[in-house]
């Protein structure tokens, strides 16, 4: 390895010179390739959009809040004075499920939970990074309905995301808030349709509620 | 360029600053001294390939998904509960035997964040910094998990049902042989529980130990009233406060309310200016404060006492009673001019201001001097108007050191059996000449109840996991009475127990609660409590209301003058201590206390108020003592008292007494945990239980050796360039003045401001909402480092460690600039006494930030609220903020420290604030997330935020209120107003970084400068008490 080697400098052969163009395409659209990749490949929306994770319990929305018709405050009843939009304890459940379909195999972790005190562990959908300080009450007492962020849950059978939260996606709606705005008593109606037309109405929500959502970096970053 | 300097003094942080030492001058040469990659190993080329490879791999299998993570709810969720909602809960600890009431913030079951109860007498809403590191030493990993029982070399891990198996055996009988150890408790449930103990056992002793004892005072109104009696003092309309080796502001069990107190009686606004004298051979933070200060032995302090009382029976015939007439002709020779001047300017104010003045005395001075201090206080006629009186519980109990020293004498010979001992940690803490930690062998069996396998517990036959005070049930008394309650936060950890429920526990009471046993207490004391309705609401409240102890006029007793007569001219003769005879001072640490606390990190990283040193404890020494005996700064030192050496570092502090040494106690701990193990020196073998606190004949010589104390006080000082900026500037920074100098030119702190037209670069942000703007009152501030604690609470501020203190890197959001101010003239080693200046130095949110303009990647940008908004999740670590950055505030990572905590430790963490990676910049947020708590609770509501709303965590704690907040763009609100006064400025206004942090300048109300007339604040209002002064 240590002769001296600088008398024998290796030398492509003549002919190879028209491959020159094909590497050089070939390392471009490499770059390219990456390129596009990353941008789209690592975005949210390809990484969780459609996140679909299976849960401990086969709980559907689709038949308790489209078919039965549950307000979504019924379970998660902190999403109007608090951050978090916090999932039930099992003490909800049982609110119903002590009479009605109390045999159901389904529900058998439910029960235990109930029995245990130990709690159903839930798999988390709608996951934002622990630095994001999302707040649910700044939203929906302001108008923006669920289905804004969570979409059409009341057709899920299994909850899946269906929106980036990205913070691209995030911002969007701060600097441009009025097609999502709804009258207030209309946030947890997910299959509502303005009788107007969505933009006069967003603008005139927007200004009785006086509504200008901030987009500094400390409105979410602490 | 304001260069005026009207005072001619110079300020400076460092004696090495002020020498201009070579050492200083290459540490100001570097923003990032020993800034090589000290903790990385060096990497070969292949290794770099490997690693960088491996984390790609790694990097592209992890990217496809966040983490999955699990939502757990209750299965029954408590009422009210709602998840990721803090709560508070009113609480208390105690230290010493009195209770301080706390409000616990506790965020989804896990205590996060202690502040003060408002309710409480001596809280007022108000924490000390030992007492919010508490919520730390909860989640301490290295507390106790385990009940041992250790029997001949061999240690076996036992339950709570083996040790209640062994204790009919143990204390069985009369009790004959059984001895008991507690700290100082001011339960009452407690008390009926030692009284049933004790009622059973006849036999057995009880004795009571704490190493930091007020019992001097205690023993010195005996000696003046016949019966012991607590003193209160009352410092809102004092006048003139004269402190001998006292700190009323921060070394007492009420200093929160006396902090408050005192800051009342000094504001400018109302007139108010209560003059302070300190006498005292060590800095105090209320030595510190004095508008008179003079430095001398502890010694002889006593003989300026007696002078004082000379010259005020002399010269202004202020009466005796005659059984004290004795005390008055006990000396009247001082030993410098310096003293007589001293002397003579306290005795004219003191008596000119009967009614409106108080001498106090500090705990290490002998019961003679808290005696003479009492008579000089009645003649003064400050009885229930600067100082009150109170009964004291159990007022026949001996003193803490007798207790300790007859235990001792009957371990020795053998009497005892049996020894419980509750809490404390006297194998470590008890004086020196007892050697109670080899006694501890010769008793056959030995119990100890406590949070940590310490140096007590591993002597001990048996060691019993203690409960912490956040996991327990119990009450307590306030120092004034009021009765206090505890209530737990959390289930215990680790199994502990409380010492209530152990007491119960051997008393052979029913197996009950801790809880039970509270309520059933109380309920017998206070009929309120026996209701469901009472008892929940004194849960609530923290405290009952009215309970505090009747104030009590108690006459003196000329029988028992007599004695302390005599007692005080005892100490008066012992002789001045010399250099080759130094004077020894043992003192609590102010944040370890002695040493309970040694295992908090918060604390040990914590720079000492006045020395800010970290880590470590240091002989203070005075600069002419040290140049007599050939000491330099740091150099390490065998000092040897009564037969014991100790071997520490010096520290050279202007305006340490001559002839007098001082060494903190609470260091040197060989079993605290992985904190405290090893930190500094203990001073605990010289004591003695006749001299526990001024050990007299020490000696001292220089090893040659030097040791690198951790002190932050030359840090952050920039460069060369920008240290001489700064001591240009210091004037511009820290503006003070005489309160007469003030209140003939309200304007005077202007005067400094000269600069050209400021003309800015940048747009200027417009505003429409709140601004958010703080006030800081350098009058009020007495630099008792609690803000520093709260905000490292509050923020998850990361403790670096002694290694990267040196390296400059402490975190600390607050940093509390001490300048020390001497005369120019006067010679280094000459220094007898400097001014000490303090400034809290946080992110000051220029409106035209510095920071902002030079980041790469706009992770520090202006928020329409005016914030200077610190991203991190942005931050890349460039550190061009830091180092454009004029006041010096901005924190980097230079490490995951998070990386190895133990999870308990994480359970700290507010979960409202980002925990910081490595290489992120970090700052003070004016605590951002309690303002978006508030504004979106507000806008939720549809209604304005009223001022006051919200409180940063500095602010909340401050105990008197130095720290204002608020919106500035609303004209009424409090930060507004205090933007009005003539004393707020702005630093560095040439700079036209526009602040939106003012300070509000300093008052000094020394009495040469106004002819000895105080502005006392009583006498602007109406009194009954027909005393004024002329």
């Amino acid at each position: 390895m240590n002769e001296d080697k600088s008398n024998h400098i290796f030398i492509f052969p003549r002919w190879t010179w028209v491959l020159r163009p094909g590497v050089a395409l070939g390392a471009l659209g490499g770059l390219l390739y990456a390129a596009v990749v990353v941008t789209f490949g690592f975005s949210p929306v390809a990484t969780d959009v459609g996140y679909e994770p299976v849960q401990p319990v086969p709980y559907s929305h689709a038949l308790h809040v489209g078919q039965l018709g549950v307000d979504c405050r019924y379970c998660h009843s902190t999403v109007e004075k608090a951050a978090h939009a916090a999932i039930p304890p099992t003490q909800t459940c049982m609110n119903c499920h002590a009479m009605i379909r109390a045999n159901s195999e389904k529900l058998i972790p439910v029960f235990e939970s109930y029995a245990t005190g130990m709690p159903v562990e839930w798999i988390r959908v709608h996951d934002l990074p622990d630095y994001v300080y999302f707040n649910h009450s700044a939203h929906v007492r302001r108008g923006v309905g669920c289905v804004s962020c969570h979409g059409r849950i009341d057709t899920m059978e299994v909850v899946a995301q269906v929106e980036p939260l990205s913070m691209g996606w995030c911002l969007r709606c701060h600097r441009n808030p009025e097609p999502h705005l709804r009258p207030i008593e209309f946030v947890t109606q997910l299959d509502w349709v303005p009788m107007e037309d969505q933009a006069i109405l967003g603008r005139r929500l927007r200004e009785t509620n006086n509504i200008n959502p901030p987009t500094d970096c400390n409105t979410c970053h602490r | 360029m304001s260069s005026i300097k009207p005072t001619g003094a110079t300020y400076w942080r460092s004696l090495d600053e002020l020498s201009r030492t070579p050492e200083f001058a290459e540490a100001v040469q570097r923003e990032f001294p020993n800034d090589e990659f000290d903790t990385l190993p060096p990497a070969t080329r292949r290794q770099f390939l490997m690693v960088m490879g491996a984390s790609l791999a790694m990097a592209g299998l992890t990217a496809c998904r966040w983490p999955k993570e699990e939502i757990v709810p209750f299965a029954h969720r408590p009422e009210f509960r709602v998840p990721g909602v803090p709560e508070h809960f009113a609480t208390s600890m105690e230290i010493g035997g009195a209770a301080l009431g706390m409000l616990v913030t506790s965020f989804d079951g896990r205590p996060i964040k202690a502040e003060g109860n408002e309710l409480h007498p001596d809280s007022l809403g108000a924490l000390s910094a030992v007492a919010q590191a508490q919520v730390l030493q909860l989640y301490d990993p290295d507390r106790s998990r385990r009940l041992l029982l250790r029997e001949s070399g061999q240690e076996f891990v036992k339950r709570w049902d083996d040790f209640r198996a062994i204790v009919p055996a143990q204390f069985a009988g009369d009790g004959a042989g059984i001895a008991v150890l507690a700290e100082a408790s001011s339960s009452s449930t407690q008390a009926k529980l030692r009284e049933k103990f004790l009622g059973a056992r006849p036999g057995a002793r009880w004795y009571e130990y704490e190493p930091l004892s007020r019992d001097n005072e205690r023993e010195g109104t005996r000696l003046v009233f016949g019966s012991a009696q607590r003193v209160h003092p009352e410092l809102t309309h004092a006048a003139v406060v004269a402190c001998f080796d006292a700190d009323p502001l921060f070394d007492h069990p009420a200093s929160l309310r006396l902090a408050r107190e005192f800051a009342a009686a000094r504001d400018p606004e109302s007139g108010a200016g209560a003059r302070l004298y300190a006498a005292e051979s060590t800095y105090s933070l209320t030595g510190v404060r004095a508008d008179d200060r003079f430095a001398v032995a502890s010694n002889r302090v006593p003989a300026l006492l007696a002078q004082v009382a000379h010259r005020m029976v002399a010269d202004h015939g202020v009466d005796l009673p005659a059984a004290a007439a004795g005390f008055a002709g006990s000396v009247d020779s001082a030993a410098s001019d310096a003293e007589a001047r001293f002397v003579q300017a306290l005795a004219n104010d003191l008596a000119a201001h009967p009614g409106y003045s108080v001498i106090l005395v500090g705990p290490r001075q002998a019961p003679a001097v808290h005696a003479l201090a009492a008579v000089l206080n009645h003649a003064l006629d400050g009885v229930n108007h600067t100082v009150t009186y109170s009964s004291v519980p159990d007022p026949d109990r001996p003193s803490h050191f007798e207790a300790i020293a007859e235990l001792a004498a009957r371990m020795g010979s053998g009497e005892i059996e049996t020894l419980l001992i509750l809490g404390g940690n006297p194998a470590y803490n008890a004086p020196g000449d007892l050697g109670f930690a080899e006694l501890l062998a010769k008793v056959p069996t030995t119990i100890h109840l406590s949070l940590y396998d310490d140096e007590t517990s591993q002597r001990c036959t048996w060691h019993l996991p203690c409960a912490h005070t956040l996991e327990s049930w119990g009450d307590g008394a306030a120092w004034d009475g009021t009765v206090t309650l505890r209530q737990p936060l959390i289930e215990p950890l680790y199994g502990g127990r409380s010492a209530i429920e152990v007491i119960a526990l051997v008393a052979g009471d029913e197996p009950i609660s801790g809880r039970d046993l509270v309520r059933r207490s109380l309920g017998q004391d206070l009929p309120a409590m026996s209701s469901e309705v009472g008892w929940r609401g004194a849960l609530r409240d923290g405290v009952v209301d009215g309970t505090a102890w009747q104030k009590t006029t108690p006459k003196l007793s000329p029988s028992a003058l007599a004695g302390a007569v005599d007692s005080l001219r005892s100490v008066l003769d012992t002789p001045d201590p010399t250099s080759d005879r130094l004077e020894l001072v043992v003192m609590g640490d102010a944040k370890v206390l002695d040493g309970r606390f040694s295992n908090n990190g918060w604390l040990q990283e914590l720079p000492d108020a006045i020395t800010k040193v970290t880590w470590d404890n240091a002989l203070l020494i005075s600069p002419a003592t040290a140049r007599e005996l050939g000491i330099g700064d740091g150099e390490v030192v065998v000092v040897e008292a009564n037969g014991a050496t100790l071997e520490l570092a010096t520290y050279v502090l202007p305006g340490q007494a001559r002839n007098s040494v001082c060494v903190a106690l609470g260091y040197g701990r060989t079993a605290a945990g992985q904190v405290g193990d090893g930190v500094g020196v203990d001073a605990n073998p010289l004591r003695t239980v006749a001299a526990p606190y001024v050990l007299r004949g020490a000696t001292i010589r220089g090893t040659g050796r030097q040791y690198a104390l951790a002190t932050t006080q030359d840090h952050f000082a920039i460069d060369t360039i920008g240290f001489n900026e700064r001591n240009h500037r210091v004037e511009n920074l820290v503006r003070e003045a005489s309160l007469d100098a003030y209140l003939a030119n309200p304007d005077i702190f202007h005067e400094y401001d000269h600069h050209p037209p400021l003309i800015s670069l940048w747009k200027d942000h417009e505003y429409e909402g709140e601004q958010w703007g703080m006030a800081i009152d350098l009058n009020t501030c007495i630099g008792c480092n609690a803000c520093v604690v709260a905000c490292q609470a509050e923020n998850n501020i990361p403790v670096v460690g002694r290694e990267q203190v040196l390296n400059q890197r402490e975190m600390q959001w607050i940093r509390l600039d001490r300048y020390f101010k001497t005369d120019p003239d006067v010679p280094i080693d000459e220094i007898d006494n400097a001014e000490v200046v303090f400034q809290p130095m946080t992110c000051i949110q220029c409106e035209n930030a510095p920071c902002e303009q030079v980041c790469p990647v706009a992770a520090t940008q202006h928020t329409p609220d005016g914030l200077n908004a610190m991203i991190y999740n942005r931050c890349v670590g460039t550190r061009y903020c830091s180092n454009n950055c004029p006041v010096k505030v901005r924190r980097f990572n230079f490490f995951n420290y998070h990386k190895d905590l133990a999870d308990t430790t994480k359970m700290q963490f507010n979960p409202e604030v980002t925990v910081r990676a490595r290489g992120v910049m970090e700052k003070c947020t004016f605590c951002v997330q309690r303002i978006e708590a508030v504004r979106i609770n507000a806008r939720n509501d549809n209604r304005p935020i009223a001022d006051g709303e919200i409180t940063p965590a500095c602010a909340q704690t401050c105990p008197t209120r130095a720290i204002t907040f608020g919106n500035l763009n609303d004209p009424k609100s409090k930060v507004s107003h205090s933007r009005e006064e003539h004393r707020s400025y702005a630093t560095l206004a040439e700079l036209n970084i526009r602040p939106r942090t003012h300070y509000l300048a300093r008052l000094r109300n020394t009495a040469e400068e106004s002819g000895g007339e105080s502005h006392a604040p009583s006498h602007a209002e109406a009194d009954t008490h027909g005393k004024e002064s002329v």
